[in-house]
């Protein structure tokens, strides 16, 4: 397991009410859907800024 | 404590007193109960109203005669009911549990607690009666008169200072996400509920007010049930799938992405209006951008729910949370759709927008509330649920009545958008919707049969649910295990 999988794998226990955290990772496909609507925010703010769009 | 009280919530050995600074407990069980029982009441009351209000459609002299009880005074007594009365009853029940065991401490002022609760019910039961009587200040879902907003914005200061003050006294080295959430929700409120109810009803006339209301309702609704609700599913998520949270990065992503876009929305809500087109715009893309903190947030719980299916099946808290997902995804995504424009201009004035606030406001996240009632609950009073039929029962009539409903708004709504493209004359479009208003009427009464069973069931649990033994030598913070919760 290299050092990125483990740091991801790690985990975080909150001690109070026994909850437990993986640091995690940002899956891929969410990675994507970020992307895509990022650049659609630029897009339509562009286009749309007024009502001549 | 008093006797009135002990005797009221005839708690179980595992409730040694009422204060958790005199008893070493974190939290204060006594309290707790009371905020349980109190959410349960409005949480039927709430929905109930809404049931009345719904009927009116069909039948349009049902209650009519007498002023108190016609639509345009019982309308805002449902949204305020279901808002501040049912849902945030809950969760600031549920803040007395949650911020001291991730805290590590007790409650920042801890007897403020009896205070408040006492102001809050109070302050809404005659909130309710002022608005019946038609008191109402005219800001949407800012509707209490001056006389009940006033102890309420005290209220949630007090809460504001107490949450704050816990986090400063804390123990635990790391704030968990639902701490995020909470503060945030808190700190935010304070500010908008003083800003809808202070200064919106009293300046800023015209287009400004309109502007600036669209701003205020979304605030109560993004900016308090969004992360007030969020912050008690990521409590129980975890502990009800028995699971790690998927994703600390999720959590990270969906808070910051909640706070910088949902800000910007409120503007949707008069897409076609006098404000300026680029402000419009503005609030199009803020309200579509909001797919980055859902899709994340929704990533996150059924990350955490993956292997863990079992507990959807054994756990009540566990349902509602999942349910509750999925309404969020559905109905977080119509809402980001929905502003666009031409989107607007197929929905605008139709129930597609009743649909989209019921399917986020009740199916997300009072049935969010709903399981943190349901896991803390029979812990806090060390007693097992009273009924699993009665739970069940609550579930799927829930599950049952809100899909029928949601789904019937929905079509509705698109069915009204294009009968009113096309040319049809309003009063006809209305006349189409006769059949569906009355399967909507049905499927809230049997949402309000399911409530009213589950929440007495819950009253059933505090008062006469089967005793948990305590083992012997457990500390003071003990909490057992009770089945089905």
């Amino acid at each position: 397991m290299s050092d990125k999988d483990s740091h991801s794998e790690s985990i975080t226990r909150y001690e109070g009410p026994g909850i437990e955290e993986r640091h995690g990772i940002i899956p891929t496909w969410l990675a994507i859907v970020y992307a895509v609507m990022f650049v659609w925010m630029i897009w339509y703010t562009i286009v749309f800024w007024t009502d001549k769009g | 404590m008093s006797t009135t009280a002990n005797a009221m919530f005839d708690r179980g050995p595992a409730a040694p007193g009422a204060y958790a600074t005199a008893t070493g407990e974190l939290f204060d069980r006594e309290l707790i109960l009371r905020y349980m029982a109190a959410a349960s009441f409005w949480l039927v009351f709430a929905p109930t109203v809404g049931a009345i209000v719904a009927l009116k459609f069909n039948f349009y002299d049902f209650l009519g005669h007498i002023s108190w009880l016609t639509w345009g005074r019982l309308r805002p007594v449902h949204v305020m009911g279901v808002v501040f009365g049912g849902f945030s009853t809950a969760v600031i029940g549920l803040t007395y549990y949650i911020v001291p065991r991730l805290c590590g401490v007790p409650m920042y002022k801890e007897r403020w607690g009896h205070h408040i609760f006492w102001m809050w019910n109070i302050g809404l039961a005659v909130g309710f009666i002022s608005l019946a009587l038609g008191y109402n200040s005219g800001i949407e879902a800012g509707e209490f008169p001056l006389w009940v907003s006033i102890p309420v914005e005290i209220v949630l200061c007090m809460l504001t200072i107490q949450v704050l003050g816990t986090i400063k006294n804390r123990t635990e080295p790391r704030l968990y996400v639902t701490l995020w959430y909470l503060t945030a929700a808190y700190i935010w409120t304070a500010l908008n509920y003083a800003f809808g109810h202070f200064i919106l009803p009293y300046s800023m006339p015209g287009v400004n007010n309109a502007a600036m209301h669209g701003l205020y309702i979304h605030y109560v609704v993004g900016l308090w049930i969004t992360p007030a609700g969020l912050a008690v599913a990521y409590y129980f998520l975890p502990l009800a799938a028995k699971r790690p949270l998927y994703s600390h990065k999720l959590s990270l992503v969906g808070f910051w992405a909640l706070a910088f876009f949902y800000p910007f929305v409120g503007t949707h809500h008069y897409i076609y209006s006098p404000i300026p087109y680029w402000t419009q715009t503005i609030a199009i893309v803020a309200s579509m951008m909001l797919i980055i903190p859902v899709w994340t947030v929704v990533a996150n719980f059924y990350g955490t729910f993956v292997g863990a299916w079992k507990q959807f099946q054994d756990s009540y808290p566990a349902k509602f949370i999942i349910i509750g997902a999925l309404y969020y995804f559905v109905g977080c995504f119509q809402g980001s759709t929905e502003a666009l424009r031409e989107m607007q201009r197929l929905t605008h004035f139709t129930d597609f927008v009743i649909g989209h606030s019921h399917l986020t406001v009740f199916g997300t996240f009072v049935i969010w509330a709903t399981a943190g009632m349901y896991w803390v609950t029979p812990r806090v009073a060390g007693r097992e649920l009273y009924s699993k039929n009665c739970a069940q029962w609550h579930y799927w009539l829930t599950v049952v009545g809100f899909s029928i409903m949601a789904f019937d708004l929905t079509i509705q709504g698109l069915m009204q958008g294009t009968m009113l493209q096309a040319g049809a004359d309003f009063v006809d479009s209305m006349s189409a919707m006769k059949p569906y208003w009355f399967v909507r009427s049905l499927a809230g009464i049997g949402m309000d049969i399911g409530a009213a069973l589950g929440f007495w069931n819950l009253y059933m649990t505090i008062k006469h649910g089967k005793l948990i033994p305590v083992p012997p030598g457990a500390p003071a913070n003990y909490l057992p295990e009770p089945k089905w919760s």
